[in-house]
């Protein structure tokens, strides 16, 4: 069963947007410019990933976005848990954003396997946007024992 | 007198006692109930028994079969579904609090076609809340709490088909319905030493199921032999108007007869030299026994490698995404914080920050991934490897901390939609079983069914099931 689908109103929408711009320009440092205590912006566990500087303002980026959406929602835990997380996440997106694809890559949407009709109609030409030499060794998401 | 030994037999050696009369529908539905009532609550293994349905269902297969109108090889067999599935007028709680009262008033279609085969409905299986789609840090993150594995209590079962796998395991039923996004069937078949198929993405269809993540959502059986599993699959595979994401006709569609493998080409086979960095040295014996017994049964055997990128990457963000999006109305109510597990409480909101254009990214990549599958695959029928790495974990273990490690096999199987079966092949020195998959090509279900087949008219782990009090 799909859980039925969440209809957006123009008033959220123009909240949502809002958040996202206020997110795209918020310093990405612990001092706060809009009134919310240091606490707030709790410091990096030590136990999440060491990030390039780059990849870590994005990573805090995305921390301080959650907490301006749901000021109210979550324990000091809490936070400093979303910040870790955030950080988990970015060698990933990273990882994705090394690898080279072309233009004319097109997405799989929607998976549809490629089972032994469709096989013959599918030629190879994502490949040949970057052979497999051209392209860097994964990331890999130590993903472990999380089943989906 | 039906004995444990009866009710561990497979569903393929129930069915010919059934059909030939020498067993009763209904007492072999009330000797698994009062198993199930007795042994389920002990391992967490049950959301809910339905025992009122089962004996009504048994009771008319014992009919129809008296009357000479016999359905097939699961008319009268017993099993569990996943309580992800919809099932009329019954609680279907996707193992999470914020469901727990849901009830729905049709059923899934999996749930109708094992119903039109004759198959009995004794019980809907626990499993992780959402099937893991917020994550989850703790074996406790159900509902009804850590599913315990049968062959050791103090092990867990693996998610997020833990109730199916400890129902499978423990003799409860004679086979479950699980369902897999990543790993979920594979990993819980692999713990419990019971066998289970994840079919092509496609060939069954999700209508009346939990969605998780649209373009990577999988059902299939999970039982006591592979043969087991072809009759289930054949039942519940087929295309469905009511799911758009099914395969054509005659791509879902799925026979199966055990006789049309005598005349079948010998099987290309190729153990996957780069599916686990490292294996667990309590596994490492039975592993490498199962290895040494693919390459004598299919001689011509060769080492091959999966292909490297950023496939465990570009699956985890789709999930995430798709998972957000499925989720989204509990995440932004708040309702989410209602889940067991702490790490579930709060993931939702990190996955709700991923940019649009890394999404579309990862399906980029994943259309790459299909063609080099396709090209792996031109030499090969079946890849196969050890399905995990270890036995299984203690159930108070952290699955961030304790149990890390690369998954490019799973990764890559379930971002192409690859069908694969998990079967016993051995125990750790620990006593706790050890999985061995095949993995096929997109479509190519039957190919992993007969490797599995093969390997299990050769040796006997499937047969062996964990002592019980």
């Amino acid at each position: 069963m799909k859980p039925k689908s969440e209809s957006l109103s123009r008033r959220e929408f123009a909240t949502h947007a809002a958040l996202a711009a206020v997110a795209a320009v918020t310093p990405l440092s612990p001092v706060a410019t809009d009134g919310l205590s240091a606490s707030v912006y709790p410091q990096l566990p030590p136990d999440a990933p060491k990030l390039p500087a780059q990849s870590q303002a994005e990573a805090e980026a995305r921390h301080q976005a959650i907490l301006l959406q749901y000021p109210d929602r979550f324990s000091d835990a809490q936070k400093a848990d979303l910040k870790r997380l955030c950080f988990v996440l970015q060698p990933q997106l990273d990882s994705l954003r090394l690898w080279p694809v072309a233009n004319s890559d097109a997405p799989a949407l929607y998976l549809k396997p490629l089972v032994e009709r469709e096989k013959k109609t599918n030629a190879a030409p994502n490949l040949k946007s970057a052979p497999q030499s051209a392209r860097p060794e994964a990331v890999t998401k130590p993903s472990g024992s999380e089943k989906h | 007198m039906i004995t444990p030994d009866i009710l561990y037999l497979s569903a393929t050696e129930l069915a010919k006692r059934i059909q030939s009369k020498a067993l009763s529908p209904v007492d072999l539905t009330k000797a698994y109930l009062d198993r199930s009532e007795k042994l389920g609550p002990k391992l967490n293994a049950y959301a809910h028994l339905t025992p009122d349905l089962a004996l009504e269902q048994a009771t008319a297969a014992e009919k129809e079969i008296g009357r000479g109108h016999y359905r097939g090889p699961l008319h009268g067999i017993p099993y569990a579904a996943k309580d992800l599935l919809a099932t009329k007028g019954i609680p279907t709680t996707w193992g999470a609090k914020p469901y727990e009262n849901q009830v729905f008033d049709y059923d899934a279609t999996v749930i109708e076609n094992l119903h039109r085969a004759g198959a009995v409905l004794i019980g809907k299986a626990a499993m992780i809340e959402l099937a893991g789609g917020m994550n989850y840090r703790f074996a406790s993150a159900s509902l009804q709490g850590a599913a315990k594995n049968p062959w050791n209590a103090s092990c867990w079962t693996c998610g997020s088909s833990s109730g199916s796998g400890a129902i499978v395991a423990a003799g409860l039923a004679a086979f479950a319905i699980g369902t897999e996004t990543w790993g979920s069937i594979i990993c819980p078949s692999a713990y419990c030493g019971v066998s289970g198929l994840r079919p092509t993405f496609g060939r069954v269809s999700r209508y009346g199921a939990m969605a998780l993540s649209y373009s990577m959502d999988k059902i299939g059986p999970m039982a006591r032999s592979a043969e087991d599993c072809a009759h289930v699959f054949a039942v519940i595979a087929g295309h469905d108007i009511k799911d758009q994401s099914t395969l054509p006709l005659d791509k879902a569609a799925f026979t199966y007869s055990p006789s049309a493998e005598l005349s079948a080409k010998p099987l290309r086979v190729g153990w996957l030299a780069n599916a686990w960095k490292q294996v667990d040295s309590h596994a490492e014996k039975a592993i490498q026994a199962a290895e040494r017994a693919v390459r004598r049964m299919f001689p011509g055997t060769r080492n091959t490698s999966l292909p490297e990128g950023p496939f465990e990457a570009a699956g985890g963000v789709i999930i995430g995404v798709e998972g957000a999006a499925a989720f989204r109305q509990l995440i932004r109510s708040g309702k989410v914080a209602q889940l067991a597990d702490p790490l579930g409480q709060i993931n939702g909101y990190v996955n709700e920050q991923i940019d649009a254009a890394d999404y579309v990214r990862a399906l980029q990549v994943r259309g790459i991934l299909q063609q080099k599958m396709e090209a792996l695959f031109d030499g090969f029928d079946v890849l196969a490897a050890a399905s995990q790495p270890l036995g299984a974990n203690a159930l108070d273990a952290n699955l961030e901390t304790d149990l890390v490690f690369p998954d490019p096999l799973g990764g890559i199987g379930n971002l192409c939609g690859l069908p694969a079966l998990s079967l016993p092949c051995g125990f750790t020195d620990q006593n706790l079983p050890v999985g061995l998959q095949f993995v096929g090509r997109a479509g190519n279900d039957l190919a992993v069914i007969r490797a599995a087949r093969a390997f299990q008219q050769r040796t006997d782990w499937h047969r062996k099931h964990p002592k019980l009090a």
